[in-house]
């Protein structure tokens, strides 16, 4: 099948979502949730959304949720998408004032400013996406989920104290496309959702390795003693061991 | 009764098999049982059903069946839609609040009441409407308000 991304004819399968195909073909579309590395979730942060025009009926669709299913011409810069894509960017920068991110992109896509409404009177960069959830559910730990409803909305762990299942390895903020998940590091610990975790440090360079509770969960899962070393240190000394077995 | 022992708690987990479609079931009756979601027993469905436990508390503090904290043994739900709110719902939650001593969400001392305000319960033509458990009580006043709840103390008529 072939569609038309902004007059740029663009081959695809029946089902792939149109994200997908505009970014295969160099088309660029704004996204905040389903950036790389892609997670399970999509379709929370409406960014990427795109005009679409099928039987010369036009609509406004998420392109990271949109199914293509026929022949249809997409276009990224319109009007209406402009519009709509400035608005949701107007609202996501009230919903988290602090994120400079948002801040940029509300300039850069003409984001309209909305005086009738308060930005969110707490502050912060979070736009409950969801991402730092999925990526803590996807390593097996589940530490975070989103707590309460409506305005008062966070993600944050149960009752708010040091969950037991949490590895301070800080995946959820490596995903967090806003940088809303802080945590502070001195040479030996490592501090997020309220607790501090042992930080490992590799023996002969004593580089950072990670925390000592992220090494005992990756060992678990391998199998495997939990490594005391860096990566470069490790492969020399897998070389030299290599080395001494063949000249023996 | 009141039920709080970790083995009773098991006893409610096992009416269910120990599948994660279940959560909300077994808060359910966990609420029910115990008036309130104890910390603990989050812990204990956790461990059975396999639903982490930061999924369940965000399952608990979701919606508003379920609570963290214990709830007396019988829940006041004063309206506070248009109709109701126009008929003076306002005046009755500060009477409750004088009446109990307590404020909205909190325990009475005895363990009897808590109070909260909800969203229109559909009795416009009988605001300001006030519900004790599943009983509707009409244009309710702060005089009415004292006989009712009298009903509801220990050894009243509604007090089982």
């Amino acid at each position: 099948m072939i569609i038309k991304i902004d007059g740029k004819e663009c081959t695809c399968e029946s089902g792939e979502f149109l994200i997908d195909i505009a970014k295969r073909n160099d088309i660029f579309v704004p996204t905040l949730c389903s950036m790389k590395p892609v997670l399970l979730d999509r379709g929370c942060c409406r960014v990427c959304v795109v005009e679409l025009t099928e039987n010369s009926r036009s609509k406004i669709v998420v392109s990271c949720i949109y199914p293509v299913e026929r022949e249809c011409e997409v276009f990224t810069q319109s009007e209406k998408a402009v519009r709509e894509r400035g608005m949701v960017l107007a609202l996501l920068k009230l919903l988290a004032p602090d994120a400079k991110l948002i801040t940029q992109m509300a300039k850069a896509y003409h984001a309209p400013e909305l005086e009738r409404l308060e930005p969110r009177a707490d502050g912060g960069s979070c736009i409950l996406c969801g991402r730092c959830v999925d990526a803590c559910n996807l390593l097996g730990t589940s530490a975070i989920a989103a707590m309460n409803r409506g305005v008062t909305k966070e993600i944050n762990t149960a009752f708010g104290a040091p969950a037991t299942t949490c590895i301070g390895c800080t995946s959820c903020a490596q995903v967090c496309p806003t940088d809303a998940i802080s945590f502070e590091e001195t040479d030996s610990t490592r501090t997020i959702w309220n607790q501090s975790f042992e930080l490992a440090h590799c023996e002969i360079c004593g580089e950072i390795l990670g925390t000592a509770a992220s090494l005992k969960h990756a060992a678990n899962i391998t199998g495997d003693e939990p490594s005391s070393l860096c990566p470069k240190h490790e492969r020399r000394n897998s070389a030299k061991s290599l080395a001494s077995i063949y000249r023996r | 009764m009141i039920v709080t022992e970790p083995h009773q708690i098991q006893k409610i987990m096992e009416a269910y098999p120990a599948e994660q479609r279940y959560a909300l079931a077994i808060l359910q009756d966990i609420q029910n049982a115990c008036n309130y979601l104890p910390e603990e027993s989050l812990a204990l469905v956790s461990g059975r059903i396999g639903v982490p436990v930061a999924q369940l508390y965000s399952l608990a503090t979701f919606y508003k069946a379920l609570s963290l904290t214990p709830k007396g043994k019988h829940i006041i739900k004063v309206c506070d839609g248009t109709a109701c709110h126009m008929c003076g719902s306002s005046s009755l939650l500060i009477s409750l609040k004088q009446v109990l001593g307590v404020e909205e969400g909190e325990l009475t001392a005895d363990g009897q009441f808590s109070y909260e305000c909800v969203n229109c319960v559909g009795s416009c033509a009988l605001a300001p409407v006030m519900v004790i458990n599943a009983n509707y009580y009409a244009k309710v006043n702060t005089e009415k308000l004292v006989a009712i709840l009298e009903k509801y103390q220990p050894g009243g008529e509604f007090d089982e």
